[in-house]
């Protein structure tokens, strides 16, 4: 499974619990009211977990977590 | 330190739940004392035994809770906001409102259905306040609070990115005013204008507790100072913890004395405030160091919402069964209170799971938020 689908299969089923099927990998997650300040949080305890990295407090930020594809984006850099 | 913030929420929702739990032990201990011994209710013969200042001190450890709740909503609207936009738009607002209000209006609905069961009813009005207000159950102020903080966002956003310093200052004189005026109104004096701001400052309503959404927008985009004063001051921090705890524990008795009342309803004080502050800074200060149960409290706070509201059905439930099927229970608060505790976080944390596993699951957001 590559990095988007496993962000993508996370929040459709930790964050989402299943309600919303069609997730979008550029769609705001905010926006949307997908997540919230806790559903951040968790979404950066899943990527540090998951892929072994450390996230900055300065790197959450909107701008790396609005979306999967901003996430996967952001993953990739570092 | 953004990563202490799941945890810090974790804490923040046991707190809360051992707050209405001592508040129940306190029912238990002066209104329901009829029920495990003989005389007349309410007996306030309770006051100054162990178990009273056992529930006390608790009550005063928790103090934090409400205020780390809404730092961590302030520090929400800052990362939403994010860095290159001017301030946060009305539609992740709305949506914020709106996933806060489905779960409030389910839970407040159902104890108010539960109150019509047992013969309690009121006006159509009453129930539209109850909703405005945060009536239904006591803990039920915060979220009418909090939408407040999230509807007034998109303009203190851009205030707080440019001109912390006096917003921050603004907020605390504001936050401070109602709580100074409380003290008059605690001690019974007759000050007109105290009891004016105190009437006008509800729980539900904004200024009382406005400093703490602030102070998490202002860690959110100015996360660089807020390190810095960690950095300085996070040697003394934990000393000024404790000590303020203790005294706002000790200035809270001395209330209580002087006011020459039989009892005296919790309240918020300055103190509490100072408490609440260094608590949090402190908490968010080490953030290298794993405290005992991190990854339990982290995962706590990830359902805190749920968990607030859905705890205060459950001691309610909770303490009225144990009124009725085991009154000796309530004589015991060293049983008492670990009972309600479990009740308070297992049983909706039990519910989540349930909900989370079976057909219904696409309704969780809608239960639990």
């Amino acid at each position: 499974m590559d990095r988007k689908t496993e962000l993508m299969e996370f929040v459709k089923e930790e964050l989402l619990h299943g309600r919303k099927s069609d997730l979008r990998d550029d769609e705001d997650l905010l926006s949307a009211g997908i997540i919230d300040s806790l559903g951040i949080l968790q979404l950066v305890g899943f990527v540090e977990k998951r892929y072994g990295v450390q996230v900055p407090d300065e790197d959450v930020v909107y701008e790396n977590f609005h979306s999967i594809r901003a996430l996967a984006d952001y993953l990739g850099r570092n | 330190m953004v990563k202490r913030l799941l945890s810090l929420n974790g804490l923040a929702v046991l707190g809360a739940v051992i707050n209405h739990a001592s508040g129940w032990g306190f029912t238990a201990m002066f209104w329901w004392t009829d029920r495990y011994q003989a005389g007349p209710v309410p007996d306030f013969s309770g006051l100054g035994t162990a178990s009273y200042y056992a529930l006390r001190a608790a009550e005063q450890l928790i103090m934090f809770s409400i205020p780390a709740f809404l730092f961590v909503s302030g520090f929400f609207v800052a990362f939403a906001t994010g860095r290159r936009r001017e301030s946060l738009g009305w539609k992740p607002v709305g949506v914020r409102i709106r996933d806060l209000a489905i779960p409030y209006i389910f839970w407040s609905l159902a104890l108010l259905a539960g109150k019509g069961a047992l013969g309690s009813f009121d006006r159509p009005l009453g129930y539209l306040q109850s909703l405005a207000f945060g009536r239904a159950a006591a803990p039920y102020y915060y979220v009418p609070l909090l939408a407040q903080y999230f509807l007034f966002s998109p303009l203190i956003v851009p205030l707080v990115r440019k001109h912390w310093k006096p917003v921050l200052l603004s907020a605390g004189l504001l936050q401070l005013t109602v709580h100074v005026a409380r003290y008059p109104v605690l001690l019974g004096r007759d000050v007109a204008v105290a009891q004016w701001v105190v009437i006008h400052s509800p729980g539900w309503f904004f200024p009382q507790t406005c400093f703490w959404f602030v102070f998490g927008a202002f860690a959110g985009f100015h996360l660089s100072v807020l390190k810095g004063w960690l950095v300085r001051w996070a040697a003394l921090l934990p000393a000024l913890t404790l000590v303020s705890a203790v005294l706002a524990f000790l200035e809270w008795e001395l209330l209580f004395g002087l006011s020459g009342r039989e009892w005296l309803p919790p309240a918020v004080t300055a103190l509490d405030s100072i408490y609440a502050g260094a608590m949090i800074l402190t908490f968010i200060a080490f953030d290298d160091l794993r405290p005992p149960f991190t990854k339990q409290l982290g995962e706590l706070g990830a359902r805190s919402f749920g968990v607030y509201l859905m705890h205060a059905p459950v001691l309610e439930v909770a303490s009225r069964a144990a009124y009725h099927g085991a009154p000796w229970i309530l004589g015991h608060q060293f049983l008492f209170q670990p009972l309600l505790t479990l009740a308070g976080v297992g049983v909706p944390l039990a519910a989540m799971i349930a909900i989370d596993r079976s057909p219904v699951r696409r309704c969780y957001k809608y239960i639990f938020g």
